[in-house]
């Protein structure tokens, strides 16, 4: 590769990373803005719009809203996205590929399909358009992610680890919860955290899947088509923070798991 | 004794634990059991009902009136303009993005797998990663701010002295595709990276020795070799593009009505 080629890729590397973090460092900055009206330039700073937030009950209540869904989502994919991962995992059968392709079509599903077909159904199961529903759709969206992390470790186990177990007595059930399993922590550690981003962060099955109380990129898109305003740069910014922290530590449960202590 | 060992000594567990274990099909069926539940019942079941539905002549069903199997909706949908046009325009839409996704982040992936040392690369790919854990809303919204009459691209164009009033960007196909590229491109990029960083450097630098060009180089080694990671990542961007709402809803215009908009529009008026 020539070095004017090399320059040039740099180049488009950069100013790629410009373009991702651009426009988040300017909703970050609006949001200090004293005035109601969103746009350049900035006259004066304030953080009146953070006091405000916090002081909303509507937006707290909100959040704590998300947040269960987001913890009742992450513990039910984890629980059913390792149990399909140690049934794909390791055991051949006629028809695999097929039950694979099935597991992982929630990922690639078109967010808005899923989302009404998803509505459809739970009308059909009885299940009420709110909290469930939505646990339901991002559960539904989030087990593929879990399986395919849990299915990378699981891969990477020893197979005398379990045979150790099995000689020194244990039985399958034994073996998965003293072996297995403190072996698949930092995938699981890993995929848990990228599970609550994505359902803390979903907007779409959130909003048809949603019942009257809406969920936090429900409430800031409502917002939204009200009209612009400093204050939900606040709440954006505190969001952006926290899926910031949560998507650093998720990073490096995960690194861990690659250099494979 | 622990826990686990007394459990195994535990006469009513290990009753139980026989029955479950007695043979291997057995076993393999118990622990098939809630995968396969859970992949036909959550993952086929939604979709199966859905085209069902399809072919319903009334849904919801009416008191009185046994629901009819009829091909007529799938022809409406064909013949109706109102759904037809969104329809392809989505189709195109997403082609377009994908594309120029791809053009933009092949380099940007090929200058990370090839020109940044292993030490480094990690560092450079969770730069990459980080705008990506923020949601959709969040970053459509950060958009709207860059794209705006009075955003950040007007203000450095008119303070350059380029313009004198704002340019329209906003709800346009431009300020769509600037959105949409700005959530998917990593669907592109962790593919195209993969596929790349496997790319032996030896290859490249035995076609140089025998006398090819950058451009030889490329095309008939870089480019067929990465065509894996080439085809997922345009799948995945393709699919994943056309599945968003809020994004279509708050940064296109009326001439760009996605698809997304028009199932959600009449699904808000058929009530549930």
């Amino acid at each position: 590769m020539t070095r004017n080629t090399r320059i040039l890729m740099s180049v488009i590397y950069w100013a790629f990373i410009v373009y991702l973090f651009v426009p988040l460092a300017l909703m970050v900055t609006m949001g200090f803005k004293d005035s109601k009206f969103i746009g350049f330039p900035i006259r004066s700073w304030t953080l009146d719009w953070y006091a405000a937030v916090i002081q909303d009950t509507q937006v707290l209540s909100v959040f704590g809203y998300s947040m269960t869904i987001a913890i009742a989502t992450t513990i039910l994919s984890l629980i059913i996205g390792t149990w399909v991962a140690v049934f794909l995992g390791p055991n051949q059968f006629r028809g695999k590929a097929i039950i694979f392709a099935l597991a992982c079509l929630p990922a690639v599903i078109p967010g808005i399909i899923s989302a009404i077909a998803l509505r459809i159904f739970a009308r059909l199961i009885d299940i009420e358009p709110g909290m469930f529903a939505i646990i339901l759709g991002h559960t539904v969206h989030n087990v593929p992610f879990v399986a395919l992390v849990v299915m990378a470790r699981l891969s990477t186990q020893p197979k005398s680890h379990i045979e150790a177990a099995r000689d020194l007595g244990a039985d399958s059930i034994v073996a998965f919860f003293r072996v297995t399993l403190p072996y698949l922590k930092p995938a699981l550690i890993g995929a848990g955290i990228f599970c609550m981003l994505l359902s803390f962060d979903d907007f779409v099955r959130a909003f048809f899947l949603g019942g009257y109380q809406p969920t936090l990129p429900v409430l800031i898109f409502a917002k939204l088509r009200s009209g612009m305003s400093p204050e939900i740069n606040a709440i954006s910014t505190i969001v952006l923070i926290m899926t910031a922290i949560l998507g650093l530590w998720a990073e490096r449960s995960m690194r861990r798991l690659n250099k494979g202590s | 004794m622990t826990f686990w060992g007394a459990l195994l000594q535990n006469g009513a567990y290990q009753a139980v634990a026989n029955t479950l274990f007695k043979s291997q099909r057995r076993q393999f069926w118990i622990l098939a059991s809630l995968p396969l539940f859970w992949i036909f019942f959550a993952n086929l079941g939604p979709i199966v009902e859905m085209f069902w539905i399809g072919f319903l002549d009334s849904y919801p069903p009416k008191v009185g009136h046994e629901p009819q199997f009829t091909l007529a909706n799938w022809a409406a949908f064909f013949q109706d303009r109102v759904f037809i046009i969104p329809f392809f325009r989505t189709l195109a839409f997403s082609f377009i993005f994908t594309a120029i996704t791809l053009l933009i982040t092949y380099p940007v992936a090929y200058f990370l797998a090839k020109h940044v040392s292993r030490k480094n690369q990690l560092l450079f790919l969770l730069l990459l990663l980080i705008p990506f854990w923020v949601g959709e809303i969040v970053r459509t919204y950060a958009i709207m701010i860059l794209l705006g009459n009075n955003g950040a691209v007007n203000l450095a164009l008119k303070s350059l002295g380029l313009i004198d009033r704002p340019i329209p960007f906003m709800y346009t196909g431009f300020s769509l595709g600037v959105g949409i590229i700005y959530l998917t491109a990593l669907y592109m990029l962790l593919p195209l990276y993969s596929a790349l960083e496997k790319l032996p450097d030896n290859y490249l630098e035995a076609a140089a020795d025998l006398g090819a060009g950058a451009w030889t180089r490329f095309r008939r080694i870089t480019l067929p070799l990465s065509k894996e990671g080439i085809a997922s990542g345009c799948t995945l961007v393709f699919l994943i593009s056309t599945g968003y709402y809020a994004t279509p809803v708050l940064l296109g215009g009326p001439r760009s009505t996605v698809f997304a908009e028009t199932i959600a529009g009449f699904f808000h008026v058929a009530g549930d």
